[in-house]
């Protein structure tokens, strides 16, 4: 992101765009500088996951996100592809700030954003809707245990339980989603141990953990009319207090639901100059519950088309994914061209089909990719012209 | 030929300057006038209506609650809730406004949630406002964090970064600014700051002073309010943004009425000076104008051409009006809002707003005004024999007619104002039609009074002085002239006068209230606009005023703005000490009775607002209370002039039992025998600690203070018929200017009979100040009646409140003085040149 002026509240919206797989994009100068980042705890060394804690918020991060993303199907073997994300964003850490007396419900260090979008294949429409707020009186906020994280009436909750049972509920206009949804293994902690470095920057790395696949049930309302739905889902919950390097401009991320039943992650981090950044990373897990991490040289990405928008933002519509190791080579296809979310910043979070093969067998499945840092690189460093960018 | 007219026409008014830039100016001050008080106050209304629309430009719909404000948890509640069809959200913003002191200003402070105003209207004020550069940690973490308009903050010599104290309801606040806002849209008024903190500094944590919301166009916005009042308590009231917006300003509505009433009157007086000026230029050019009309032109190109030059002369006079106008409306706009602010709410007005409409009526209106005073003149030129020409004694005859026609229009315009004030009932509008009318007939009879006295003063002087006598007889004889002057000259005295007896018995019957409803010795009160919930006195600061030594009694007051099914309408909650029912004096309903209703929870209601709202004694109003809507039966209605929207008076108890609201605003203190409110209020200040800066003053003080806000409101007014005043001084001075050189050779004449030069200089001044005598003589009476409708129609109307006339001689002294200083002015000039001109000119002029 080009060095621009500070802007509120949309500077802070920028700040929050917090995509799966990845850190934010640094603001040189503004709130996410050195100066932002003290006092926050730092991802480094180890950390001792321990389920269902991990899955609550981690106060002392500047940053973290709860990440749903997945597939549904009605009974009239419609398909949908769905997104519903909560992100945390801290001012400042716990105890930083003495509440003054007589302190207003409103004071707040945490300001909350949430997005759901919902890919209606044979509809061929995109619909994102986002919500934002202060994590004040009970707008917005999340705790645990039991886990709950919502903005207004949009949430996620966990019930307790063996295995935990997860609830989804958002809405927009035209789209309800109500789901249930159970983790079909165990949490796969990426990068080491849970460690996911995004720079060479010390304590430039987070905490990183997926549900790479679960079960989900539950209710999509279109237009008012319910439809009993039911698919796989990936969660990925992630925690922080670093920025991008500013050599860094964003990142393309993929997540793959091979029906064989394994599943495979890979973030690209996008340098300055175009080139993969060295610290981009995935992990593969195989259909036993294999974990094997992948370093950035193992992972080889080809674009093969773009699709700009109407306002001419060009993103990669489409790749060729091989991982010669593991003799995977798989082709991803966007099911629908256009499923850019025009928020703060604009990213592009879509469902995406898989076709290729695993070991020389045929081998498909379903995927979400999500490419950040396309649009931003357009707008003017300065001026109004900037703000009707940022804002629009 | 009609090159030739055109030609004509030209020449003669270039080669008579001075007339044309008198009639020009006097033009001007009129058309200024009018669009000065349409600048003024168009400006203050979009300064208002941008001030509602910098915080949420985008809502449709307000919800707010009586005097405490909303439940907070209402506002969660509204977010989580399915609003819209669809469920599309319903964008809502908080909003905790309160008020502010920043040195000598007082500025609106508004607290906002940035995030939810941004999702209200993006673009607008709130969220560019934010992107002024405040650091978001700044905003959300930083103690005192504010941001400011570049303007105030410039004002204020504050640089982004600065620390400085805010008073805000009376206590002192450490501030930052954390960002300042540019762009010219924005207003100068506002401190905004998170809502956080404004509840903290406002001390109303827990609550909300208004929810904005916007709801989609059409069906769907139906549904969602729909969905929105079954969510919403009883005492909840939606109401529209923009008629909110509309009502609130519309309280003013009485104030700019009488303003556009008073600019009116400077172009009527303007009209008679063009009317003077037109059939001057007419006369002079009744010799060619008679060849013209031997040698074959029409009636109809004559017509043609006077009239036409009449069009110029408002066409040129109303582009120097308008500019007039616009300067005369800057320095008037600082006068108008100082108004608002004194009476109906704060607004900051930076900004000049000329609507577009106003320069086209400058233009329309200078227009029909020069041709309206022309067409008398352009009739009369045009239907005269050719031969005659309008012979100066033709026309001189003629005038006298019709100034004895006129005593007849005189009388029936009186007439007829006099019915129009009978039959109009409540119109504002009527009563200041009947109060032109009356100005008009006093008008018309001025020139026969004129003529009358001159004639009579003429055969008193007879044997004293000659020349004395040939003065007078020439003034009745000239009546064409003199007479339109004095006219002018009459109605802008006798609107002084009217002005003057008006605002002195105000201000007398003012005095009188305020000594009989202030039975309190001190008061005490929040500094903050009232009906805010700012205004609140800390239970413990009146817990310590109260056990001052020297306190004996004490009164409580909240004052509050509560919804009623009339709107809005300001509420003072009294818990009275016992025996001082008489602060109340009823103008309707039986004092015993009525304070007997009123301790049972019965409301006594001010006379503004029993006008207002048509209600009396034994009526009900329907009043928002904490539980909803309930009925209070009205038991009286009293004498009061501080709040011309009216106000509703409430037993503090039942105020209480009502609206759930515990707060105390005001403290009325009675003091023990002895103890003087000097030698208290020291004490009492003391008592009070640092903590609130209270207002603790003694009832004399208040009642300056009361008086010089009084003052303050009605300089507008003078300056407006300072205005007026000044147009027909203006036209008393080229009139008589104009008559005095036409006489050049009779005045010459008289030199070689032997008048010396004094006596010539003297003999007309003699005439001018006769003139301007005549004018006052027949303006005071006429001014009296002018005041007895500025009282009892015109205030009455406007704000329901009775005055009692009171009259006094320095009332008519301003009067006086300007018919003198007119009368001199006039003179100056003729009688320097009668005095130095060669004779053998003067007597070969005709």
């Amino acid at each position: 992101m080009p060095p621009q002026r500070r802007r509120f509240p949309l500077a802070v919206l920028a700040l929050l765009a917090l995509p799966a797989g990845a850190a934010p994009p640094v603001d040189p100068e503004g709130a996410l500088g050195r100066a932002a980042v003290a006092g926050f705890a730092r991802a480094e060394g180890t950390h001792a996951f321990a389920f269902p804690q991990d899955h609550g918020p981690h106060e002392p991060f500047r940053q973290e996100w709860w990440y749903f993303t997945g597939h549904l199907q009605a009974p009239g073997g419609e398909r949908f592809g769905f997104e519903v994300t909560f992100f945390r964003f801290a001012l400042a850490p716990p105890g930083s700030t003495p509440a003054p007396v007589g302190a207003s419900a409103w004071r707040t260090r945490e300001i909350y954003m949430a997005h759901f979008a919902v890919t209606d294949v044979a509809g061929r429409r995109f619909e994102f809707a986002q919500k934002l707020s202060r994590a004040a009186l009970d707008l917005a906020g999340a705790t645990a245990p039991p886990l709950r994280v919502w903005v207004d009436d949009w949430a996620l909750t966990a019930e307790a339980g063996e295995p935990l049972r997860w609830h989804v509920r958002a809405r927009q206009p035209r789209y309800a989603l109500q789901l249930d949804l159970e983790s079909q293994g165990a949490p796969v902690l990426n990068g080491t141990g849970g460690l996911s470095v995004k720079s060479a920057q010390a304590g430039a790395a987070s905490w990183y953990y997926s549900l790479p696949r679960l079960t989900a049930r539950g209710t999509l309302s279109r237009d008012g009319v319910p439809l009993e739905v039911a698919g796989t889902a990936w969660f990925d919950h992630e925690w922080g207090s670093s920025a991008l390097s500013t050599r860094q401009s964003g990142w393309d991320w993929f997540a793959f639901q091979l029906d064989d039943g394994s599943t495979f992650m890979f973030y690209a981090l996008r340098d300055r100059d175009g080139r993969r950044d060295p610290h981009s990373a995935g992990t593969f897990v195989d259909a036993a519950g294999a974990v094997r991490p992948l370093a950035t040289d193992e992972v080889e990405l080809q674009p093969t088309g773009s699709w700009t928008s109407a306002d001419g933002v060009r993103y990669p519509a489409g790749w060729q994914v091989r991982v010669p190791a593991l003799a995977l080579d798989l082709a991803a296809r966007p099911v629908l061209a256009d499923q850019e979310l025009r928020t703060r910043p604009r990213y592009w979070e879509g469902a995406v089909q898989v076709q290729g093969t695993r070991g020389g067998a045929p081998a498909g499945g379903r995927g979400y990719v999500e490419l950040v840092g396309y649009a931003q690189e357009r707008c003017p460093e300065a001026g109004t012209g900037a703000h009707r960018c940022v804002a629009r | 030929m009609r090159r030739t007219l055109r030609a004509a026409a030209l020449r003669h008014l270039w080669r008579h300057p001075a007339q044309l830039a008198l009639a020009l100016l006097g033009l001007s001050l009129g058309v200024g006038t009018i669009v000065a008080v349409d600048i003024a106050t168009a400006s203050a209304e979009r300064a208002f209506q941008l001030s509602l629309q910098a915080v949420n430009g985008a809502a449709t719909h307000q919800l707010s609650a009586g005097p405490g404000g909303l439940d907070e948890q209402l506002y969660v509640r509204l977010r989580r809730a399915p609003l819209a069809p669809g469920h599309a959200a319903v964008p809502l913003a908080p909003l905790v406004l309160g008020y502010a002191t920043l040195g000598e200003r007082t500025l609106e402070l508004i607290g906002i949630d940035p995030i939810a105003s941004a999702g209200m209207s993006a673009g607008t004020a709130a969220a560019d406002g934010l992107a002024g550069g405040a650091d978001p940690r700044d905003w959300f973490l930083r103690p005192g964090a504010v941001v400011l308009p570049a303007a105030a903050a410039a004002q204020l010599h504050l640089a982004r970064g600065a620390e400085f104290g805010l008073a805000i309801g009376g206590v002192r606040r450490s501030a930052y600014l954390a960002g300042i806002v540019d762009g010219a849209a924005w207003l100068d008024g506002v401190v905004l700051t998170d809502i956080a903190q404004a509840q903290e500094w406002l001390g109303a944590a827990g609550r909300l002073s208004r929810i904005d919301v916007r709801v989609p166009a059409g069906e769907a916005g139906r549904v969602a309010l729909a969905r929105l009042r079954a969510l919403l308590p009883p005492a909840v009231e939606v109401h529209e943004t923009r008629a909110q917006a509309r009502e609130t300003f519309a309280m003013t509505d009485a104030f700019t009425t009488n303003l556009k009433a008073m600019s009116l009157l400077a172009l009527l007086v303007g009209t008679f000076l063009i009317y003077g000026a037109v059939s001057f230029a007419v006369l002079q050019r009744r010799t060619i104008i008679g060849v013209l009309r031997a040698l074959g032109v029409t009636r109809a190109e004559v017509l043609r051409l006077v009239l036409g030059e009449a069009l110029l002369l408002g066409l040129v006079g109303a582009a120097c009006g308008g500019l007039l106008g616009l300067l005369i409306g800057r320095a008037l706009l600082g006068l108008v809002s100082q108004t608002i602010n004194d009476l109906y709410f704060v607004v900051a007005v930076s900004q000049v707003a000329v609507p577009a409409t106003t320069l086209l009526k400058a233009i329309a209106v200078g227009l029909v005004t020069a041709l309206a005073a022309a067409l008398v003149p352009a009739l009369e030129v045009s239907g005269a024999t050719p031969q005659l020409g309008l012979a100066r004694s033709v026309l001189e005859q003629r005038a006298q007619q019709v100034a004895r026609r006129f005593v007849v229009a005189g009388v029936l315009f009186a007439a007829l104002a006099a019915v129009l004030v009978g039959a109009s009932g409540h119109s504002l509008l009527a009563g200041f039609a009947a109060l032109f009318l009356l100005l008009l007939g006093v008008a018309a009879v001025t020139p026969a009074v004129l003529r009358v006295l001159a004639l009579a003063g003429a055969r008193v002087l007879a044997r004293a002085s000659a020349v004395g006598r040939l003065a007078l007889l020439d003034v009745a004889g000239s009546l064409s002239r003199t007479g339109v002057a004095v006219a002018a000259l009459g109605m802008a005295l006798t609107a002084m006068i009217g002005v003057a007896v008006m605002v002195a018995s105000f201000r007398e019957s003012l005095r009188e209230w305020l000594l009989q409803s202030m039975h309190a010795d001190v008061y005490v009160s929040a500094p903050a606009p009232s009906g805010n919930i700012a205004r609140r006195l800390d239970p413990e600061v009146v817990r310590r005023l109260l056990a001052t030594p020297g306190v004996r009694a004490h009164s409580e007051a909240r004052h509050a703005v509560v919804g009623s099914t009339r709107g809005p309408i300001a509420l003072n909650a009294l818990r009275l000490v016992p025996g001082s029912d008489g602060a109340f004096r009823l103008t309707e309903g039986e004092a015993g009775h009525a304070w007997a209703a009123f301790r049972e929870g019965s409301i006594l209601i001010s006379e503004p607002l029993g006008w207002r709202l048509g209600l009396h004694p034994g009526q009900s109003l329907t009043l928002l209370t904490g539980d909803g809507a309930r009925d209070f039966a009205i038991a009286g209605v009293y004498r009061e002039y501080g709040n011309d929207r009216g106000e509703i008076l409430m037993d503090l108890a039942a105020y209480r039992r009502h609206w759930h609201d515990a707060e105390i605003g005001g403290l009325g203190l009675y003091l023990s025998p002895g103890v003087s409110a000097g030698e208290i209020i020291p004490r009492l200040r003391a008592a009070a600690g640092t903590g609130q800066a209270l207002l603790i003053r003694s009832n004399a003080e208040i009642r300056a203070l009361s008086m010089s806000i009084f003052e303050r409101t009605f300089i507008i007014t003078r300056v407006l018929y300072w205005l007026a005043a000044g147009v027909a001084a203006i036209g008393l001075v080229s009139a008589l200017l104009a008559w005095e050189l036409e006489r050049a050779r009779q005045l010459a004449l008289l030199r070689t009979l032997g008048v010396t030069p004094g006596g010539t200089a003297l003999l007309i001044l003699a005439q001018t100040v006769f003139m301007g005598l005549v004018a006052l003589l027949a303006a005071v009476p006429a001014g009296i009646l002018t005041a007895l409708v500025l009282t009892q129609v015109i205030n009455r109307r406007a704000f329901g409140w009775q005055i009692d006339l009171h009259l006094s001689v320095p009332q008519f002294s301003n009067a006086l003085w300007l018919a003198l200083a007119a009368a001199v002015a006039a003179a100056l000039y003729p009688a320097w040149r009668s005095a130095h001109a060669p004779l053998a000119r003067g007597l070969r002029e005709e």
